[in-house]
């Protein structure tokens, strides 16, 4: 369903993304793992045709986001929060998402009930908690009932209520054909989610496959990925 | 995804935007406000029976004389429909810029920005629909209908319209900058005061003539009739070279915007 390959992102002098290639299966939630500025966001920012890639290319059944008709019913996205104005109310920022991509009106009482933001969506996002603010990042997401989700740290901000929610939605996702592609530098709540790993660090993937295949030989998720990571960073050194 | 729901969705986001109605109302209460003030003098000198006192015995000329002012109007509209999309949100709520969000439901970045020019053409458009007209009738009403008009219908028309089309042009210039800018800071900062309190370009027709080729004083004719510096291109030249003006900034911006990292 999304697949990267050979993806290369140059900032400056600075190769942030070296080569990169991996691909998120339908069905199936994989999280792509990593210490902070590991070259995560560049990925999605480049599947999602915020950035361009200096090489390689990434896919969206096989085709570049920006030729998607109406992206957002084939992928949801949400990257450092709700991309909403703090000016405005969520229902006034969903109605534009969803003109956008000839959404119909009725999803955004919906997504707002599906995230538990039903009586927040008169409240102006400035206003809004940094959990609020993921909750809408989400809603935006789930607003055209895309195939694929793909989330940059998407439990950032959540209180554990928040996170055992989240992952029951992603489960569902999957669970009912859906992709998932979600980032995170945090182990604990991936191991809990993730079928598939892929682990990035300094902008090269050092280890990708199932949760099991990834962490075999390691006494868990958190020892896997310390020393998938870190033996990367002496080679660098 | 067609122009016409990138449109759709443009439109309501600017009329989602607090920002942007605050730049409307200010226009119109702003002009308003200083016709009131112009009125009342006109007002004061008809009644004195010496008219010839008073640079405006119009009932048009006398609201026509802030509608410049409200040039600025359409420069705060044309410059927070980008810079809005730009302002990062608080860390509270994770800093995220809108920007990405409408990256991701329009990637068609041309008709994007085609859809927010338009987008802006049409709300600096509405504000001058409705200031310019409340401006003179705040002055009819003040002034009352016992003046006489010398300026005609026509005439009128012709320059309101004038105008509207200097306000409509500033705004998406205004707007072109603010691409390219990525903040809304500098544009504003720069943009008011030249059309407020000191005209840059205005002061360079001292060292150059070319001067009167930059935009905001090629089209300076579109308002007709007011007292402004000698020389210059006329009404009709003068609109076609702003407008080349709007055009080329515009295309520049599409170009950069095309180009660049989100």
């Amino acid at each position: 369903m999304l697949l990267i390959e050979q993806l290369v992102k140059r900032r400056g002098s600075r190769t942030v993304l070296d080569r990169i290639g991996f691909h998120a299966r339908s069905g199936r939630v994989t999280a792509f793992l990593g210490p902070n500025g590991a070259g995560k966001s560049s990925t999605l920012r480049i599947l999602l045709g915020l950035d361009r890639a200096d090489g390689g290319r990434a896919l969206v059944r096989g085709r570049p986001y920006r030729s998607l008709r109406d992206p957002l019913r084939t992928v949801g996205s949400m990257l450092d929060g709700s991309g909403a104005h703090r000016s405005r109310t969520a229902r006034d920022h969903l109605a534009w998402v969803a003109r956008s991509n000839g959404i119909p009106g009725r999803r955004i009482g919906e997504v707002l009930e599906q995230v538990g933001l039903a009586d927040a969506g008169r409240t102006r996002v400035g206003r809004y908690s940094l959990g609020m603010g993921q909750r809408l990042g989400l809603a935006a997401a789930l607003l055209g009932e895309p195939e694929a989700l793909v989330l940059d740290e998407p439990v950032n901000g959540l209180d554990p209520e928040g996170i055992r929610w989240i992952r029951g939605l992603l489960r569902g996702h999957a669970d009912a054909g859906g992709t998932v592609l979600l980032s995170s530098h945090l182990m604990g709540e991936v191991a809990g989610i993730a079928d598939d790993l892929v682990v990035i660090s300094g902008g090269r993937i050092v280890s990708a496959g199932t949760l099991d295949e990834v962490t075999a030989g390691h006494a868990s998720l958190e020892d896997a990925f310390f020393a998938l990571t870190g033996r990367e960073q002496e080679a660098a050194r | 995804m067609s122009f016409w729901s990138t449109l759709l969705a443009e439109l309501r986001k600017t009329a989602t935007l607090p920002a942007s109605w605050v730049a409307g109302t200010v226009t119109l209460l702003g002009s308003a406000g200083i016709t009131v003030l112009n009125a009342i003098g006109t007002r004061a000198a008809l009644d004195a029976g010496a008219p010839e006192s008073r640079s405006f015995v119009s009932v048009f000329e006398t609201g026509y004389a802030a509608v410049p002012l409200g040039t600025v109007g359409a420069v705060v509209i044309g410059v927070v429909a980008m810079s809005s999309e730009y302002a990062a949100n608080s860390t509270d709520a994770g800093s995220g810029r809108q920007v990405t969000a409408t990256l991701a439901a329009s990637p068609r970045r041309i008709a994007l920005l085609g859809a927010k020019a338009l987008t802006v053409a049409l709300f600096v458009a509405l504000t001058a629909a409705v200031s310019i007209p409340a401006s003179v009738g705040v002055a009819r009403l003040i002034i009352g209908g016992d003046a006489s008009e010398p300026v005609a219908l026509d005439v009128a028309l012709v320059r309101s319209l004038g105008a509207t089309l200097y306000w409509t042009l500033t705004g998406l210039i205004a707007f072109a900058i603010t691409v390219l800018a990525r903040s809304g800071i500098v544009p504003l900062v720069v943009l008011i005061a030249n059309s407020s309190l000191v005209s840059v370009s205005m002061l360079l027709t001292n060292i150059t003539p070319l001067a009167h080729w930059l935009p905001d004083l090629a089209g300076r004719r579109l308002f007709g009739g007011l007292s402004t510096v000698e020389g210059g291109l006329d009404a009709g030249p003068g609109a076609l070279v702003m407008a080349a003006w709007t055009l080329g900034l515009l295309a520049v911006a599409g170009v950069v915007f095309s180009r660049r990292d989100a």
